[in-house]
Parts: structure tokens; sequence; C-alpha cells
């Protein structure tokens, strides 16, 4: 029973297998399998005329053997192409592939995450403060004496007489421990404001991250560790840091930290003016003025603090000579990072 | 501050290098800005170069009329012969030698020279060849004679280290070389020198009036003022002024050089007054006349204003207090009569007038920090000594104007409590030996007298704690804090990273721009009352025309691709005392409306916002949730959207849809309508009537031309048909479509194009 339904079976195959095994390349691949097995070919159109099991049995089965042909006849092929490419033809891995354009963030952007990052690894919240705050958050309650300079229409800028542009990022924390019971730990970035003319390393704005514990039991010991885990994290593992006496009116005691220079390892150059530190940052252990201030009580917990300028985090890592060049928005800047 | 090292040591002998001492003061004292290292370099026996030499024999040089040809005895037995331009000296003087290899302190290398046929084996030095003053008129003549051949740094401060402190505010104690001294002894726990002049004081020598009245007491806590008859005016002994010019001042005369070197050795500036000049021959302490005027020393008239504090004699004033002096009353070369003021003022006062005036001087910088009143005598003492012993002059008459001056403030120690907030066990004996060698008297109950120099700085246990911490900072260990706290971002925070990255991803970069502004579209927007520039003069309500600003400034420069966004806050009024803040996106993109309202589509589809948009006033202004978005004049496409509302529209958690079992039917269908018809609303009415089962509808192209008609456009949509139970037949598929297009044809009158 080699004819069924007006099909030479064996007729069909064997032109078929030929076709398929001799297609020089995919393209004429392609054209054998539409012609022996596409929509409108001798055997689609027997199949969809089938009147009895049996023949449907056997088209089926020619159908099956038809495409297996053609899919050993593809790997072949493909094969050969490949090997064909491996031998040393002329495609060239080298030309750019197709452009997928990719905007960049703002490096300050970057550095604030990597920060946030770092204390959401301690368990810190972060918390965002606002930029216009009044003298009594920036200031009072933050141990500022009326007269102290920072409070001058000189250095900062008033909206009126109790209402100012944040100097600094510490008026969060007022905020923060306002709001709860401690303990509290958090960091909060954002921008601040000086009456400062611009120059290469001043800025009328410019962006800090403050951070602050407050529990039982916080110590000088625990600042710290805590800020060399951070001066790690952003400039090496190989960073050491030193600390020496400072003021600020907020802290008591008060010290600034200096991390071992990253470009010289400590044996002097330029960025760490042939010292091998670098200074990085203030910080202290929370002056008990500034508990008490929020109803906090000096003898049941202790706390500290620390504001990273991100500026100058940014400037010293990546050797950005001017602050300016971050609110210039230059794209060939921008897409240095 | 500027502390030279052989001044310090003249108060605390320690035998350190200046390295390891300037890191000690830096770690526990105040920060090190430098180490300065003056004249000559002690390296490679250079300092064995330098010799007293005694002239034996000087005549004019044979060819040269302003030379001379000196003979000069070294201590080698036959004396060198030494070509000199000065004429300051003769056979007998002792002189400054420096041999042939000797490198100068400019840096210089001295050789043996022949000058005119003369040869010079060495050089006879001025002061200033050896920073030790300003003078080159003629070389320096030694004092007392001493041997021939003494190395000359046995007789003067030849090389001197300087370190450069910048002090914190609330240290003015350390604004004095005795004052550094103190922490350095407490440092090394050396033995301090006792306040310089207290040794052997002089004792007055007369009982003249002098006239002081002090009408302001709030300002001018205290008045010392001495009289001096018989003062005899001229140049500082070459130690003084290499005192002066290593701390950074500049030697004038021998009465205003021993003010200058009282300050900088106590830290209480000193002020000396021409007596001959003073109307009435009397002192006034009071606030300025309105409209008064003063010559200062520095040669400008002055303005004052009722809130200055001056001195003043008879009629008028003569010196802004404790900032700078009257040209009138300045102490000349004429002067025989010299009133010293050591004074005491009140800060707030000085820093406001220094404020006013624009006029910072060294004493300025002191008293706006708060000098200790009880300085005034000591410092009066020094001076009186000095002033006796190097102008010859007769200290006449004393006046010491003051009312109570503050007590020492009384502080409890519990000096565990100090090693339990540093962190480290510090020994009480340390604790307490540490206090006392920093001036404190600690009683056996831990009872803490504070010195009156710290009065203001130290008035509670955590200052002590500072004063016992700061001295072994290198000591305390690395910890963590012991409680493990929970911390995440909130769900704003992770909506602006999550809004950042989007539109990174959408090849969008990211702007800093600034909150202030020259002018804002609102008229609402807050104006600063005195901005520091006019363009930095209105908190913005609005981002994108800075955005727009930048990426126009990109443009201009030549760089491609622009496409910036910013996140930041923007201000609107609240009617509260503080603005209301929020945190808004803007972007500006090359290739107009289009290309933002895609960004925007993009960042809605991340977030899971079905956001509509709508026509709004004026051209090309789309308004969506919580923003618009628009094309600017320049065809810039701009957006912005305020983050707040974002939020509040986020889905909550996603539910599973099935998309995948049973299949969907895809078709294009166009509808020809009027041109005013908006392809959203055609959208939204085929939403509508097709429910659910009418997956998605998407406007893929807009043809306007012959085939459809003036005024017509036609808009093709491709259209998805599925349902999540069942698969759709051809004809559940018609029938849909047929509910679609009778529904557009019944609104909008919309033709199926076929
Ligand atoms: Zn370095």
């Amino acid at each position: 029973m080699d004819r069924v339904a007006a099909v030479d079976v064996e007729a069909l195959e064997r032109e078929a297998l030929d076709a398929i095994t001799g297609a020089a390349d995919l393209r004429e691949l392609d054209e054998a399998r539409v012609r022996f097995l596409g929509r409108k070919s001798e055997l689609k159109t027997a199949l969809r005329n089938i009147r009895d099991r049996e023949t449907g049995m056997t088209l089926n089965a020619l159908r099956d053997r038809l495409e297996a042909g053609v899919e050993e006849r593809r790997r072949e092929l493909e094969a050969a192409e490949r090997e064909r490419a491996a031998a040393g033809d002329t495609f060239d891995v080298t030309l750019p592939g197709q452009a997928i354009p990719r905007g960049h963030l703002h490096l300050i952007t970057q550095i604030r995450r990597e920060v946030e990052d770092v204390f959401l690894g301690l368990g810190y919240e972060v918390v965002d403060g606002d930029e216009v705050e009044d003298t009594w958050h920036l200031f009072d309650a933050l141990n500022m004496p009326p007269q102290h300079i920072t409070r001058s229409p000189l250095h900062t800028l008033y909206l009126n007489g109790d209402v100012v542009l944040r100097t600094e990022t510490s008026a969060s924390q007022i905020r923060v421990m306002e709001s709860r019971p401690p303990p509290v730990y958090v960091v909060s970035p954002g921008r601040v404001y000086r009456r400062d003319t611009a120059d290469a390393t001043h800025s009328s704005m410019f962006h800090q991250i403050e951070g602050l514990a407050v529990d039982r039991g916080i110590t000088l010991a625990d600042l710290k560790g805590t800020l060399l885990h951070v001066a790690r994290a952003l400039f090496g593992e190989e960073r050491e840091a030193r600390f020496s006496t400072d003021f600020f009116p907020f802290t008591e005691p008060s010290v600034g930290m200096a991390i071992s220079c990253f470009r010289c390892d400590g044996s002097g150059c330029p960025t760490c003016k042939q010292t091998g530190w670098i200074e990085l940052l203030g910080s202290g252990l929370v002056d008990p003025n500034v508990l008490a201030n929020v109803g906090y009580d000096p003898e049941e917990v202790s706390g500290f603090a620390f504001g990273l300028g991100l500026e100058r985090a940014a400037m010293l890592r990546h050797g950005v000579p001017d602050i300016r060049m971050f609110l210039e928005n230059d794209l060939r800047f921008l897409r240095q990072f | 501050m500027r502390v030279p090292i052989n001044w310090l040591r003249e108060y605390v002998a320690i035998d350190v290098a200046v390295e390891e001492l300037a890191a000690a003061i830096n770690s526990s004292v105040a920060e090190v800005e430098r180490i300065v290292r003056r004249g000559v370099v002690d390296r490679d026996g250079n300092l064995g170069l330098y010799r007293v030499g005694r002239v034996v024999e000087a005549g004019k040089h044979p060819n040269a009329d302003r030379l001379q040809v000196c003979r000069v005895d070294v201590g080698e037995g036959e004396p060198r012969q030494i070509v000199c331009g000065a004429w300051n000296f003769g056979p007998g003087a002792a002189v400054a030698v420096a041999l042939p290899g000797a490198v100068l302190p400019g840096g210089q290398r001295l050789e043996r020279v022949t000058l005119r046929g003369a040869t010079s084996e060495g050089m006879i030095l001025s002061e200033r060849e050896l920073e030790l003053g300003p003078d080159h008129a003629g070389i320096l003549v030694l004092e007392n004679a001493p041997e021939p051949g003494t190395p000359l740094a046995d007789v003067l401060p030849l090389a001197d280290d300087v370190l450069e402190l910048e002090t914190t505010p609330n240290r003015p104690d350390l604004l004095a070389v005795y004052g550094v001294a103190r922490e350095v002894a407490a440092l090394y726990g050396a033995e301090l020198a006792p306040p310089p002049g207290h040794a052997t004081p002089h004792t007055i020598a007369g009982d003249e009036r002098v006239d002081v009245t002090v009408e302001d007491r709030d300002g001018c806590p205290r008045y010392v003022g001495r009289l001096f008859r018989q003062v005899r005016v001229g140049s500082s002994p070459p130690w003084l002024k290499a005192r002066l010019v290593a701390a950074g001042m500049r030697p004038i005369s021998n009465v205003v050089d021993v003010t200058n070197y009282v300050m900088h050795a106590l830290g209480n500036p000193l002020h000396a007054f021409d007596v001959e000049r003073l109307g009435g021959g009397r002192i006034v302490v009071r606030r300025a006349r309105d409209g008064e005027e003063l010559r200062t020393l520095d040669g400008t008239l002055r303005r004052l204003d009722p809130r200055d504090l001056v001195i003043a004699d008879a009629e008028r004033a003569v010196a802004i207090a404790g900032i700078m002096g009257g040209e009138d009353s300045e102490v000349s070369k004429e002067t025989t009569d010299v009133l010293l003021e050591a004074a005491n003022f009140e800060p707030v006062t000085i820093l406001k007038s220094s404020e006013r005036l624009g006029l910072r001087t060294d004493g300025s910088n002191r008293w706006e920090k708060g000098v200790d009143p009880y300085l005034a005598e000591q410092a009066a003492t020094l001076a009186t000594e000095l002033i006796v012993e190097l102008a010859g002059a007769r200290w006449t008459g004393e006046v010491d104007v003051r009312g109570t001056l503050p007590e020492r403030p009384v502080v409890r120690l519990r000096p565990e409590r100090a090693s339990t907030l540093v962190g480290l066990e510090i020994a009480s004996g340390e604790q307490r030996e540490r206090l006392e060698r920093l001036g404190f008297d600690v009683g056996d109950d831990w009872t803490v007298v504070v010195p009156t120099w710290r009065a203001r700085d130290v008035i509670r246990e955590a200052d002590l704690v500072e004063e016992i911490a700061r001295f072994r900072l290198d000591d305390v260990p690395f910890t963590l804090p012991r409680r493990r706290s929970a911390g995440r971002l909130t769900a704003a925070q992770r909506l602006r990273r999550q809004v950042e990255d989007v539109l990174v991803g959408c090849g969008f970069t990211e702007a800093y721009t600034s909150s202030l502004v020259a002018s804002d579209p609102s008229a609402d927007a807050i104006r600063l009352p005195t901005p520091l520039t006019s363009d930095q003069a209105v908190l913005r309500t609005t981002l994108v025309p800075s955005v727009a600003a930048a990426a126009r400034r990109n443009l201009e420069i030549g760089n491609e691709d622009v496409a910036l966004f910013e996140i930041a806050r923007v201000y609107h009024p609240s009617g509260g005392a503080r603005p209301s803040e929020r945190v808004h996106v803007a972007g500006v993109v090359e290739g107009g409306f289009a290309r933002a309202k895609g960004a925007v589509e993009t960042l809605f589809g991340a977030l899971r916002i079905d956001a509509r948009f709508e026509r709004a006033q004026g051209p090309r202004i789309a308004l969506t949730l919580g923003g618009s978005v628009r094309e600017l004049e320049d065809c810039l496409g701009a957006f912005e959207l305020n983050l707040g509302e974002l939020l509040a529209w986020r889905p909550g958690v996603l539910r599973y849809e099935d998309v995948i079992t049973f299949p969907a039917v895809k078709q294009d269908v166009a509808f020809v309508v009027d041109e005013e018809v908006p392809a959203g609303a055609l959208v939204d009415a085929a939403r509508e009537v097709a429910g659910p089962e009418l997956r998605q509808m998407r406007a893929f192209d807009v043809y306007r031309g012959e085939q459809v008609g003036p005024g017509k456009k036609s808009v093709a949509f491709a259209v998805t048909f599925q349902s999540g139970e069942r698969t759709l037949s051809d004809e559940d598929a018609a029938r849909l479509r047929e509910r679609i297009v009778s529904a557009l044809r019944d609104r909008f009158g919309a033709v199926l194009r076929h």
C-alpha cells in the first residue's frame, strides 16, 4: 500500500529528503521546508483531507520523518557556519554592538546611596529632613548660643527672623528625636545652604549626610568603629582612621576624623598635603544639652552624631578639582561617573 | 596661631622631635596646619658655619667707595678678610659671620668671592639675612661682645620651627604660646614654667593718678591702665624681633613690639597710647556717639556706630576697643609718656563691631572668643617688665577698674562615667593628673574647680570628659553599638531610587540645579529678603526651567543626546511658618513632546501606575497624574511630576493574571474620525463597551490625506482580545470588535476603515 490518498509516499519522501539533505545553506533549507512541509504543501493538503486512520498514521509518520530531517540538516548547517566563522572569515567581533543609550546618576546621588546603604546594613533608618527650618531646630536645640557666628545673616540665608534655609542637616536630628523615644539610629541626607560666594571649594548649596545614634551605653568607641566602617566602605578596606579633638556646639566631646590617604597610602602626596592623612568629617558625642532639649535624659542615654559633606567625599575620592562642577551639569562631566 | 618652638620651650622643657610634637598637638589640642622651618637650615653641619666674629680692622675698599674691607677674627687664630657693604660698625664690633659653604636662609650657598680685587672669605650678616627682623640697612651688631668663634646659634635663635595651629573658637587660651605650653605640659607630663613676668615683678616707682573711667562695664569688665614716664622709644633687641617675626608679626618699635609680644605670649591683647596726645590725659571707655569718626592705625577713616565700644579721651574716640587703635594717639619715636592698656572686653560687642566694620585683627580675633578677665593683670605685669627693661622707662602709676569678676565654675566629675562614655578604661589617677596639669583643681571628692581661662568653655561634666578623652583618642578602641537595630528605606525613598533608575535606564542623566532661582513662574513663590545674589533670590516652585536651562547649556556646548532629569524639592507657601516642601522629578529631553511622554509612560509602566493624559491649555501640554508633559518653545520635551502623588497611586501587591493558557486574538483596526477627537477618547470608549476582554488597544499610526478627506484623520490601533477563562473564538473577537465599532460610531462618528 504505497499509494495513499493519491500521494506517492515513497517518491515524496525521496524527493523531500533529497532537497533537505542537499540544501547548501539555511535559506535553501527553509525553501525546502516550505515546499514539503508548508501550509500549501502536498503533504499538508493531504493531511487535511485524511479520511481513514491508517492513512493518517502513515502521513503523520512521514511528516515526523521530514521534520526530523529538516532539524538534522539545520544543525549540520549551523555547525558548519560556526566552524567557518571560527576558521577566521571576516566577521568582525570588535565592531561596537548596537548602541543602547544609558543615562548616569549624578555622582552625589551615587555617593548618597552608598552611604545610605552602609547604614541600612548597620540597621539605621534614612530620614529626609526639610530644607527650610526654624531657628529653634537648626540653632537653639543644637546648643548654638544666640551669638553663634553661624546664626549671623552673613553666614545663613534667612526667610524671616525665625525661618532659614538650613546650614546643616543636623536639624534632622532634633526632628527625629522629638518624634520618638530612644533608641534612635538614623542617617539624614540632603541639601544645605550657606551664604558663601562660590569658588573652587565653596558653594552656596551643597549636600551633607548626617548620622545619629542615641541609645543606652553609646560610647566614643562606637563612634570610632562606626565611622571607620563607613570610611572603609567609601574609600577602601585598607583605610585607617585617626581622630583628633575638635569643636562643635552640638557635640561634647567633639572629634574630627582623618583617614589614611588612599592615593599614596600614607607616604605623602598632594591629595593629603604630604601628611598621609585626609580630614574627612566632624563628629562627636551628642551634647547633653541637645539630648535635654528633645526631652531625653542624658543620664539614661548617650549618643554620637556626625556630618559628612557629600561633595567633599566625591571630590576627594574622584579627584574632582572644583565643587562648582557638581552644579554645572555638563554632560561630559556627568557621564564620567 | 603660630607657635615658634624655641619660644614654646621657654615655658615647657620638652625634648621631642617637632613632627612628633605636632602629631600629638594635632590629636589632642588643635589642628596643626603645617610646620614651618625658619632661618638657618640645621643640616650637614650648616649651623657650624655660622660664627661670632670680632672685627679687627675695617677700612674702605681701595677700588669701591661703598664697600669696606674688614679683617674679622672668627676664632681661627688668623683673622679672615671679609668684604662688607655696611658701615654701621667699626673695629671691635661683635658681628654675625657666615663662612664659605654656608647655606643662607633663602637657600643660597655662600661662596668665596673676589669683589673688585679683594677676596671675601665669608659674609657679615644683617638681621634680615638671618630672618631675624626686617632691618637690612646695616649689619647686625651683637650685644655683650661674645667670644670670637662662638657658634652663632648659641647667641642668636638662628633656626626655629614654627607650628601653625588652627584653634577652635572655644579655646582663646590657645591663642597664646603660654597656653599651648600648658597643653604640651599636660601631653607629656612635663613641668610648666610659671607665667612669664611673674618671676621678678617690677615694683611701681611713683604714685601718679591714672585717669580711667569705664562708662560701660558690660562692654569692658576690666581696665588695667599703667603709666610710664621717660620712655625711650627705639628698636627692639634681636631676640624680641626674632620672636615676633617667627610668630608672623612685624617689629615696629620696642613699646609696640612689647604689646604684641605679650599678646602672643599670654593671649591678652594690649594697647599703648601716647599720653601727650590724649585729650585731658584721660581715658573714657564708652559707646561711640552717633556719627563719631576715627582714623585708625591703618590710615582708614571709620564711621562708628553707637553700638561700637570705643576708648576715648576727654573729647573723642582714640581707639576702637579691642580692634584697632587710632592714628592720632599712636606711640611714635617722639613719645616719652605711655599709657598701657591691659583691659578685658566683652566678646559679642567686639564680634559685632568687627563684623560691622569689616575689620578683623589679631586683637579682635582673641576678644571675640572671650579672653579670661583675670589675665589682664598678668599681661600688664609682663609688659611692665619689658617696657622698663627695653625702653628704660619708669612705671609711675596704675589703676585697675573692675567690677566683680566671674567665679571659677565648680563641676562634679565621676571618673567612671568618663571611662564609660569614652569606651576606654582611664584610671582615675590619670584623669586627676591630666586635669591638674591643665590648671583644674580637683578635690578629693572629685569636685573640680575650673581655671579662669577655661571658665566659658568648661561648665559641665561632659566638658571635663572631653578634657580627659582628647588626650587618649588614639587608644579608644573601634567598636559598634551593641544593639541590633533594624532599618530600611521608606516607600517614598524606594520610589525615589526606582524613578532615578528607570530614568537612567531611559537614557536620562541626572542633573543637580540650584533651589534658588532668579525668578519663578508662580507669583506666590517665596522670595528671600536678602539674597546672596539676584539670581538666587527665589525658592523655586518648579524644576523644569532650571533643568531646561541646563539642557540648553549642554546643547550650546555641543553635547549630544541631551536628556537630563532632576529630583529635588520645590517650595510653596503653606500658611504656616515654614513653606511646604514637595519632592518633584523633572526631565528635559531632545526630541520634543513625544520623547518626554515616552519617558513618562515608561516610568508609569515601571511603577505600575495606569495614568491618563489630558490636553491642557496651551500648545502641546498634557496633564497627567501628578504633573504634566509639555514641549518647550525650542522643541525640547519636558515633564515634571510630584513624587508624593505618584507614591499615592502606586498599586499594592500585584495579582497574578493568566495571560498564557488561553491564546490572545490580535487585530489591527483603523477608524476615521474628526481631527479634534483624541485617540485617548476612542480607547476610553472602547474599554467601556468591550470590558476586560479588551486586553490592549494602542494607537500605532495616524494618517491624514486624500483617502480620509479634509478635517479628518485615520487612527490605527493594535487591538488584543484575551480572556483569562477560555479561548476566544473568531466569533467572540468579531462580536467584541463590533461593539467597539458601533460605540465609536455613535459617540464620535467614527468610521471603520478597511
Ligand atoms: Zn597622600
